[in-house]
């Protein structure tokens, strides 16, 4: 089955709509190419879209995304698929078929995300895009910025009674519970992986018993507490009790660095936990703050951020991992080190403890059945007709993710040229 | 602070030849120090003993009380992020410092290398050969078989050739392995106390060593306290406590034995033949032995399955303990049972190797992982002794 607006020659795919196929998308069809963009959630802008600010210039993640959306929304050449994810590769370089699967919706075009069908819903799920720590209707705006904006509907936790209230909430008659999943496939000369990233799963850090209390969150949860649009409206309290924290401790190398784990340094980590310390410290000008490491890597221009940072009399420095956490009574933790410089054990009782989790690439599990070459991490290498760039290549800051998907945009548009 | 770094690359060749190859993977996380379910709050190990060893600084870790008291428990090796096996450099160190403030030192590089094996087993096997042919006894018995003529028949000054002989081979070793062993611990003891950087001006008497430091100590031993804390290589107490209790009941018969037939023997007759098997002290070295090969075999299939999870590293320091004490078992196991069977044969060549077995256990005791039992011991005693008042109260 091919999509009824079958590609063009010599088109591009590029997977994954985060900051980095974003990029790639843009710069492949702004000099001509035809693009397909394809994204497994139901809106773009990916990790970007849940942070509160990008460091260092700590601007919020719409100053890069909009423009970005503007520029797909103008771009003819774009076409973008959401909760769609790539089923199998065939061919080779200039020459692929791609085969790709649509989730349904169960919303369509006409939607003008005016939020009837979610005042009708009387059914709740998890709310993803904060990482769980709130509820959200199962008819739902994925966030306040989702491009395209578009409710969706998540149908099997809905009941027959909140369906039918949904139905007839809607005025414009965008709500289809009958759309099905969708699978097409496309020929390209030339694919873009884009995969990104996702937070390690904090739970297989065993010593560091994270389902022990609620006071311990990883940095993309404390990006959500901290962004206007997460679950407390952007004010940074103890998920459970909405405790005002007086005191923060932040782990990092949280799985980074760690062969039982994620073997390489992931490093975003240093520079996010500088980040939010700023954003700890616009809301609790006293707060004592305790940041455990093993080696601080703010290269190059970070070095500056850092050192402002460090010079914060109440945020304290300890080298030395956190290797075992203990959940306290009264809601708070224990965290316990070993200080490599003193040699002393010591422990920081907090209210408020952040993993600095690390990256896993999103490609690991699923890069085998696509037949994608990996290094031994995940990360996908490509070849000639394929490339990776972002966080599927390695770990990376938006700058750097940025660069390499400019740089796949190049390599795509080779790739597609010398298939004409 | 500042710690001029004088590396001594000899000793950093000997750690990675004893299984501490992975000491250089370090990157000093400090994970282990916390992970140690032995180690204290002040001054944590095995974090510092790392970097010490990456810089090659022997003489502290020599004199430090915490590379004794390390079980080897493996929960240090389990959570390394860099698969640098601080448990496996650990027990490097330890092997270093066996044959460190091993006396005499020759001896004790000797037993340190697996190369040296052939002379390791040779010369005690030759040494007793050579006796036994000597003695006239290396023929097969007639009748019963007693292992009391196994040197020969005859009287000596109302003992038989069998027992001086024996005497005169095992006393001395066994008095040398406890002076040797004694020279080495003192001089770690002496090293220990110099790197406490107090003064002492008081030092505790022999009594009250013994009754504050030692027997502590000893019971803390007994009851496996610090194993039984071990998180990843828990199973080890299984194997450990029979084992030592084995040795404690083999020793008391082995002591009950020369007491009876050495000495009570030169006034009473009829003391010199085997003691029978309802005897209630060969009830006790018949249990010890089956105890000493069980709980050897579940040290040995525990190290192997450590091995084979690449927790450990295979090391010639840890398994010529485990197979000396399992062929001392084997050995004596098989002498008794081809003797009550009645195959003279087997029986006079098992009671050679065991005789042979028995010399390699007390001679290389200090130098060998044997030698932990009086060096963590005494390093217990000492990590008392710090804490104790004859330490703290010297300061003003």
């Amino acid at each position: 089955m091919t999509d009824e607006r079958s590609a063009p020659a010599g088109a591009v795919l590029v997977v994954g709509g985060g900051i980095s196929g974003l990029t790639a998308a843009l710069e492949a069809a702004e000099v001509g190419k035809d693009v397909f963009l394809i994204e497994k959630n139901p809106y773009l802008g990916g990790r970007v879209a849940q942070l509160n600010q990008y460091f260092p210039k700590l601007c919020p993640p719409s100053c890069g995304l909009e423009i970005n959306f503007q520029r797909i929304r103008n771009n003819r050449r774009v076409r973008v698929h959401t909760m769609t994810e790539v089923k199998s590769v065939s061919g080779g370089p200039g020459n692929y078929q791609v085969t790709l699967e649509s989730k349904p919706r169960f919303v369509n075009n006409n939607c003008t995300a005016c939020g009837a069908c979610a005042d009708a819903c009387t059914d709740e799920i998890d709310n993803a895009f904060n990482f769980g720590m709130n509820k959200s209707k199962a008819a739902y705006k994925p966030h306040d910025m989702a491009f395209p904006m578009k409710y969706v509907i998540a149908k099997d936790a809905c009941g027959d009674a909140s369906k039918q209230a949904i139905k007839d909430a809607c005025k414009y008659d965008a709500v289809d519970f009958d759309m099905q999943a969708k699978e097409f496939t496309l020929d390209v000369s030339a694919i873009v992986w884009a995969t990104g990233w996702t937070p390690y799963d904090a739970t297989k850090l065993e010593n560091l018993k994270v389902n022990s209390s609620a006071a311990i969150i990883s940095n993309m949860q404390m990006e959500r507490l901290a962004s206007p649009n997460g679950p407390t409206g952007g004010k940074i309290l103890r998920p459970g009790d909405n405790k005002e924290p007086e005191s923060f401790a932040f782990v990092q190398c949280a799985g980074s660095r760690d062969e039982n784990h994620l073997e390489y340094c992931s490093y975003i980590c240093c520079m996010a936990t500088m980040k939010q310390i700023t954003y700890i410290r616009s809301q609790y000008p006293d707060a004592k703050i305790t940041v455990f490491y093993i080696d601080l890597r703010t290269p190059g221009k970070y070095e500056k951020f850092r050192e402002k940072v460090m010079a914060d009399a109440n945020v304290t420095f300890v080298k030395g991992k956190v290797a075992d956490i203990i959940a306290e009574a009264d809601g708070g933790v224990t965290l316990v080190a070993e200080n490599a410089v003193t040699g002393d054990k010591v422990s920081a009782k907090v209210d408020l403890a952040v993993l600095a989790t690390g990256m896993e690439p999103n490609a690991k599990g699923q890069a085998a059945a696509l037949g994608l070459a990996t290094d031994g991490n995940g990360f996908i290498l490509g070849d000639e007709g394929m490339s990776s760039c972002g966080c599927a290549k390695k770990a990376a800051d938006v700058v750097t993710c940025t660069q390499s998907s400019t740089a796949s945009a190049m390599k795509a548009i080779q790739a597609s040229r010398r298939s004409v | 602070m500042a710690i001029r770094v004088e590396p001594d690359l000899n000793f950093i060749k000997f750690l990675k030849s004893a299984g501490g190859d992975t000491l250089k993977k370090c990157y000093q996380c400090a994970t282990c120090s916390v992970v140690c379910p032995l180690s204290s709050d002040n001054k944590p190990f095995p974090r510092k003993e790392m970097i010490w060893a990456q810089w090659g600084l022997k003489d502290r870790l020599v004199a430090d009380p915490d590379v004794m008291l390390c079980h080897q428990c493996g929960d240090c090796t389990a959570y390394c992020p860099r698969g640098a096996k601080p448990g496996d450099v650990l027990g490097a160190i330890r092997a270093y410092a066996y044959t460190h403030y091993g006396f005499p030192n020759g001896l004790a590089k000797l037993v340190s290398q697996g190369k040296n094996l052939p002379i390791l087993i040779g010369a005690p096997a030759l040494l007793i050969l050579i006796v036994w042919f000597l003695s006239g006894g290396m023929h097969l018995p007639q009748g019963d078989i007693d292992f009391g003529n196994f040197f020969g028949h005859g009287y000596f000054m109302g003992l038989t050739k069998n027992v001086l002989i024996i005497d005169a081979i095992f006393v001395p070793a066994f008095a040398f392995a406890v002076f040797a062993a004694y020279k080495g611990v003192s001089n770690m003891w002496n090293n220990m106390a110099a790197q406490l950087d107090v003064k002492s001006d008081f030092r505790p008497s022999v009594p009250q060593f013994i009754t504050q430091f030692l027997v502590p100590s000893v019971k803390e031993i007994l009851a496996h306290k610090r194993f039984k804390e071990c998180g990843t290589n828990h199973d080890r107490v299984n194997g450990h406590l029979p084992l030592l209790l084995a040795f404690i009941g083999l020793f008391a018969v082995t002591t009950y034995g020369m007491i009876r037939k050495d000495i009570v023997g030169m006034f009473v007759e009829g003391l010199h033949g085997p003691i029978p098997l309802s005897d209630p002290f060969k009830i006790l070295a018949n249990v010890s032995a089956i105890a000493l090969i069980v709980g050897v075999g579940i040290l040995w299939m525990n190290r192997s399955r450590m091995e084979e999870e690449n927790n450990a590293s295979p090391t010639f320091y840890d398994w010529f303990l485990i197979t000396k004490i399992m062929a001392v078992g084997v050995t004596g196991l098989c002498a008794e049972l081809t003797r009550l069977i009645g195959i003279p044969v087997l029986a006079y060549l098992f009671y050679y190797l065991h005789l042979v077995t028995i010399l390699m256990l007390f001679v290389y005791m200090p130098y060998s992982k044997f030698a932990h039992m009086v060096y963590r011991t005494f390093a217990m005693a000492f990590e008392k002794y710090r804490a104790s008042e004859f330490v703290q109260k010297t300061e003003e």
